[in-house]
């Protein structure tokens, strides 16, 4: 036995385990639990991914007040700080939540679980996830969301897919919002979905104005067949 | 930058496989990283080194290794009995 104030180097020499631990396997194990409660509740989780100001909250608030006269739906947000979003939010008349998370740049599974504890699941056909505005960060954390939707807007420019292929990976559908201003920001939209399908050949693209209302039936429609 | 919680979650599975295979110190992690995993490897570095401060692992040494895809796994650990 090496005494503890030993020189380190007359201490024992170190052993080598092998070891194969996902270090997000906390996160993982509660987001599995998450889609389990999810599931057996009836309730569709659809989580909305993109970068601050692409419009997430914009198209969760047109979105809450269509789908919300079909089905009965909620919403968490997720923001650094201010309850800004839920109060944009609630005014849909559906139960909206905000998770401040102080300084952390994404949600976690643990932040879900919290936040939908006094919530009756079964009470729900569709509950929707704004994630903190991050491309990076959020592609980490499963939340046990059945859908993970990325938002790409018009005036963000048509190279964040290759900029960002993470976050478009990880995700099931692409939204392109503010496509009323296309033309305005010389968007390119060929270029857009060509690059969305460079990093995930056959994801399926949506383009949508929450502002004028254009694409959204058939963001609603795809939304339905989900739910 | 989740790079800082990245790493509080690597020594704390550290410090229990440490403890499961009866060590008193961590001397390495070695850690498989793939292209996709979102995590800067600079960052993640930095902030082992602050996230270990009075752990177990305190002192001891991130070796990243190239994985594939998604990887973020602890595969080897150093440990001093």
């Amino acid at each position: 036995m090496s005494s503890a104030n030993a020189p380190l180097s007359s201490r024992m020499s170190p052993r080598i385990v092998t070891v194969r631990e996902r270090v997000l396997k906390q996160n993982d194990l509660l987001a599995r639990d998450l889609r389990a409660r999810f599931q057996a509740a009836g309730v569709r989780v659809i989580s909305l991914v993109s970068s601050p100001g692409a419009g997430k909250t914009s198209l969760l608030e047109r979105t809450l007040a269509i789908l919300g006269q079909k089905r009965r739906v909620a919403a968490l947000v997720g923001d650094l700080a201010t309850e800004n979003d839920a109060l944009r939010l609630q005014r849909s008349g559906a139960p909206v939540k905000q998770i401040t998370t102080g300084t952390v740049c994404h949600l976690d599974a643990s932040m879900i679980s919290t936040a939908v504890s006094d919530w009756s699941l079964a009470a729900l056909d569709v509950m929707f996830i704004e994630n903190v505005g991050n491309l990076v960060c959020p592609s980490s954390y499963d939340l046990g969301e059945a859908v993970r939707v990325v938002l790409l807007s018009a005036t963000e420019g048509e190279d964040k897919p290759l900029k960002y292929p993470t976050i478009f990976n990880t995700a099931d559908v692409a939204v392109i919002t503010k496509i009323d201003l296309a033309a305005a920001a010389e968007f390119d939209r060929e270029a857009a979905h060509s690059n969305i399908q460079t990093v995930r050949p056959g994801m399926r693209v949506m383009e949508v104005s929450a502002r004028t209302g254009a694409g959204m039936d058939a963001w609603i429609a795809f939304l339905q067949e989900h739910s | 930058m989740h790079e800082l919680s990245i790493a509080v979650n690597i020594i704390e599975l550290a410090e229990e496989e440490m403890i499961r295979h009866g060590g008193r110190r961590v001397r390495a992690v070695h850690l498989q990283l793939g292209p996709l995993a979102a995590v800067a490897r600079d960052a993640l570095l930095f902030s082992f080194n602050l996230a270990c401060e009075g752990t177990a692992a305190e002192g001891s040494q991130l070796v990243i290794e190239d994985g594939q895809g998604l990887d973020l796994d602890i595969c080897r650990l150093e440990i001093e009995p």
